[in-house]
């Protein structure tokens, strides 16, 4: 086993496409496209089959968070009165807004804005500043947070939604909307959701072939290009390369001694530094809630009645459920991926992920024996992170699981 | 100086020791229902025997037992509240009702199911959107839902008694409107400490017992028709979301404002469900509740909430508008530069000051309302 790290190809490929990803949201502005802006949780699937460019502008701050560009766009927005308790993401964007300019030149403008909030309420507040911004049509998309059993009139609920947004759609196009063209685009989605998970999936394998780092940069086209013939070729490519990388034995992490899950959002202006202070200790990351969050079921078997499919996946993604299941999918990870331990991160720009994890991290410890750290960060407020404190406390839990292995 | 006028007294007096009625009313032998948001449709569980409570925490002191379950960015409000549960000071609540309302409130359930095990609770998940058939109809199904939940623990509820407990709700109503409407038509005849008291009484007593005292308050002050408590001073309104300690009204008027309306969810948003017709109760409540005006934390096609905060102000004849947010409440943070540039257009100077709404008044608090105040009075002087 190799004591260097092998980084993974696919990687340019990556960069190269996101590239693409961003000029061609510009190129089908200029050449009269229609653009749609979209949280990361809506169903995307609908612009697609009606040839809406959709741009997502939470990746968009993640871009200019992993970039070390979170704080001045934050401070822009907080310039206009928005509390710097606000969620960075959209204080980072809405700064990009006011200042013109962002690493990829900006977002072009939208036609439309489609707003899901099966991933928090914030976004609901963020898109009707959006609207008031730009005076677009709002697609609105309220899908009830699941505290126990998903009820089947939540689903019509959301279903009715989904059949309204329809005709806006149509207005946008110009077009009628094709139900023939949906079913190739979820069939498209399905196939890159599908690889995306095996991909995952090959982390149980001991060395594991990448680390939940790798997985929150190569996540970038499931959230913004799934489903596009693009992205399902991306992860071919990728799974490929993973699959390799496990009949190699290459190791992500040389040496991997431990095992580690991650909860929430990450830390996208400190990825490095984390990814290498685990490495020290010989710890990967190799499962997160948050890369396992866009590996939704699509399967075709479910497709009789595509908007309710949607409807459903959409509603249950891990975000818009109560603490039951969170634990329950955090315990099932623990255990499929053989975990030393969990640690998750107290995101101070999402309540919507963040309020429950000191219970969960209670819970799993008392009652299933797995230790788990509460880490306190932000997404994109490098403010709100102190790495002094952030790497003591990864110490003393890493002298913790070193003394229960040995 | 105003008459005083004895029947205003009484509302005081319930406010001092909010949890007081409940507590004697539980020990008497009522089973007590404590809810949070104004989206929860007391009538419900009025009609299941409750007597539903709304629960604001405390007004004041440290929240220790909570801190080891909300990180440091979660609103005072739903600490102070939990932090009550888990000190023992609410055994008299029979069962816990939670609404929607954000995504601290929808995670603070979970988290107090976990953490308060002993304490009956229902959830209820409110549609975030309001004004829309198909909200109102998902709202029905999830108020059988709650009714299902209630017939196995309180026993059945019929039609017959949740169509009386909205009649009974919307006569109460129909008095709160009547008082802000007189508060309209004579500016000042009540102080902004005077009628946040009898706006709070009314979410922590019985309504029935607090439409009698409003009827008996609501008479006083037609004899009383010269009342007026503050004429001549700079006149504001107070927006915001929840402010339970009358001490802030207090500070706003002894700073020389008078304070001649609200938009709070702990006020005048708390009675604006308007009547609705349905042969079926549930969808009556579903639609009285999704009609009024959105609170920050909901969406409505096509609603603008810097018109209508405008126009509440401008209508009630305010020089000044101070807004009182709850700190870390998303949703009214994101609406705040909105409605900063909409008050400045008008021309109406309008002060954010982000409180601790379950602590008394700070001393910063004192000192930024009196310079807001001055600076009214000096407009007002010249």
């Amino acid at each position: 086993m190799s004591s260097e790290r092998i980084p993974i190809q696919t990687a340019e490929k990556l960069q190269t496409l996101m590239f693409q990803h961003y000029m061609g949201a510009k190129m089908a502005e200029k050449s009269g496209g229609k653009i749609a802006w979209v949280t990361s949780g809506a169903p995307v699937e609908l612009l697609h089959a009606s040839g809406i460019t959709p741009i997502y502008p939470e990746n968009h701050a993640a871009l200019c968070g992993a970039q070390k560009l979170g704080v001045p766009y934050c401070t822009a927005a907080e310039e206009k009165g928005y509390s710097r308790e606000l969620c960075s993401y959209a204080r980072t964007d809405l700064g990009c807004i006011f200042k013109g300019d962002s690493p990829v030149g900006g977002l072009p403008k939208p036609n439309l804005l489609v707003c899901c909030n099966n991933i928090c309420g914030t976004v609901t507040k963020w898109y009707q500043v959006l609207q008031r911004h730009f005076d677009v049509p709002l697609i609105y998309i309220d899908t009830p947070f699941q505290h126990d059993e998903v009820t089947d009139y939540a689903i019509d609920y959301v279903l009715a939604q989904m059949e309204d947004a329809l005709p806006v759609i149509e207005a946008v196009t110009g077009n009628p909307f094709d139900l023939n063209r949906l079913d190739r685009t979820v069939e498209l989605s399905a196939q890159a959701t599908d690889l995306w998970r095996e991909a995952l999936d090959l982390c149980v394998h001991r060395p594991s072939p990448m680390t939940s780092f790798d997985a929150f940069v190569h996540i970038a086209p499931i959230v913004t290009m799934r489903g596009t013939p693009e992205c399902v070729e991306y992860y071919r490519a990728f799974l490929e390369e993973m699959r390799q990388r496990v009949a190699d034995n290459v190791a992500a992490t040389p040496g991997e001694e431990f095992r580690l899950g991650w909860d929430n959002i990450p830390i996208w202006f400190k990825l490095g530094g984390l990814s290498k202070r685990l490495a020290q200790h010989k710890a990967c990351l190799v499962v997160a809630t948050y890369t396992d969050a866009w590996a939704v079921d699509l399967s075709a078997a479910d497709r009789t009645d595509i908007l309710r499919q949607l409807s459903k996946v959409y509603t249950t993604v891990y975000i818009n459920c109560g603490m039951k299941r969170r634990l329950q999918i955090i315990t099932d990870m623990a255990e499929k991926y053989a975990l030393d331990g969990v640690i998750l991160h107290s995101n101070r720009s999402c309540k919507a992920y963040s309020f429950g994890q000191y219970d969960i991290a209670q819970i799993l410890q008392d009652r299933y024996d797995i230790p788990a750290l509460v880490l306190e960060g932000d997404m994109n407020d490098s403010r709100s992170y102190s790495e002094e404190q952030a790497n003591n406390r990864i110490d003393a839990f890493m002298e913790t699981l070193s003394a229960r292995k040995h | 100086m105003p008459g005083t006028i004895p029947q205003l007294a009484f509302f005081e007096t319930v406010c001092v020791d909010p949890y007081a009625t409940a507590r004697k009313a539980a020990e008497e032998g009522s089973k007590v229902a404590a809810y949070m948001c104004t989206y929860t449709p007391e009538e419900l569980f009025h009609a299941a025997g409750y007597f539903p409570m709304r629960l604001f925490g405390r007004n004041s002191g440290a929240t220790n037992q909570a801190d080891a379950h909300l990180p440091a960015y979660a609103c005072g409000f739903l600490r102070s509240a939990l932090d009550m549960a888990l000190a023992g000071e609410l055994g008299f609540v029979d069962l816990m009702v939670f609404g929607h309302t954000c995504d601290s409130m929808q995670n603070l359930a979970d988290i107090w199911k976990h953490a308060v095990p002993n304490m009956k609770q229902l959830v209820i998940t409110t549609p975030v959107v309001v004004g829309t058939e198909a909200s109102i109809a998902y709202f029905r199904e999830e108020l059988a839902r709650a009714r299902a939940r209630l017939d196995e623990i309180a026993g059945p509820v019929s039609d017959d008694a949740i169509v009386s407990s909205i009649v009974l709700y919307d006569g109460h109503r129909a008095l709160m409107q009547r008082l802000y409407a007189l508060r309209a038509a004579r500016p000042g005849c009540l102080s902004g400490r005077e009628m946040m008291a009898i706006v709070l009484a009314s979410m922590l007593m019985p309504r029935e017992e607090h439409a009698l005292h409003l009827e008996a308050l609501l008479g006083a002050l037609d004899q009383d028709a010269d009342r007026v408590v503050a004429a001549g001073k700079p006149k504001v309104i107070v927006i915001g979301n929840v402010v339970q300690n009358l001490d802030y009204a207090a500070v706003i008027e002894a700073a020389g404002c008078v304070v001649l309306d609200e938009d709070l969810c702990s006020g005048r948003r708390a009675f604006a469900m308007a009547p609705a017709e349905s042969e079926d109760p549930l969808e009556q409540l579903a639609r009285m509740y999704l009609t009024p005006a959105a609170c920050p934390s909901k969406h409505q096609p096509g609603f603008d909430i810097g018109g209508a905060l405008l126009e509440r102000a401008q209508s009630s004849g305010a020089e000044g508008v101070v807004i009182l947010l709850t700190k870390f409440c998303e949703p009214w943070c994101f609406d705040y530069p909105y409605l900063k540039e909409v008050f400045d257009k008008a021309g109406i100077p309008s002060l954010l000051i982000e409180i601790e709404s379950n602590q008394p008044p700070s001393e910063q608090f004192r000192n930024r309302i009196h310079a807001f105040a001055e600076m009214l009075g000096a407009a007002h002087g010249g």
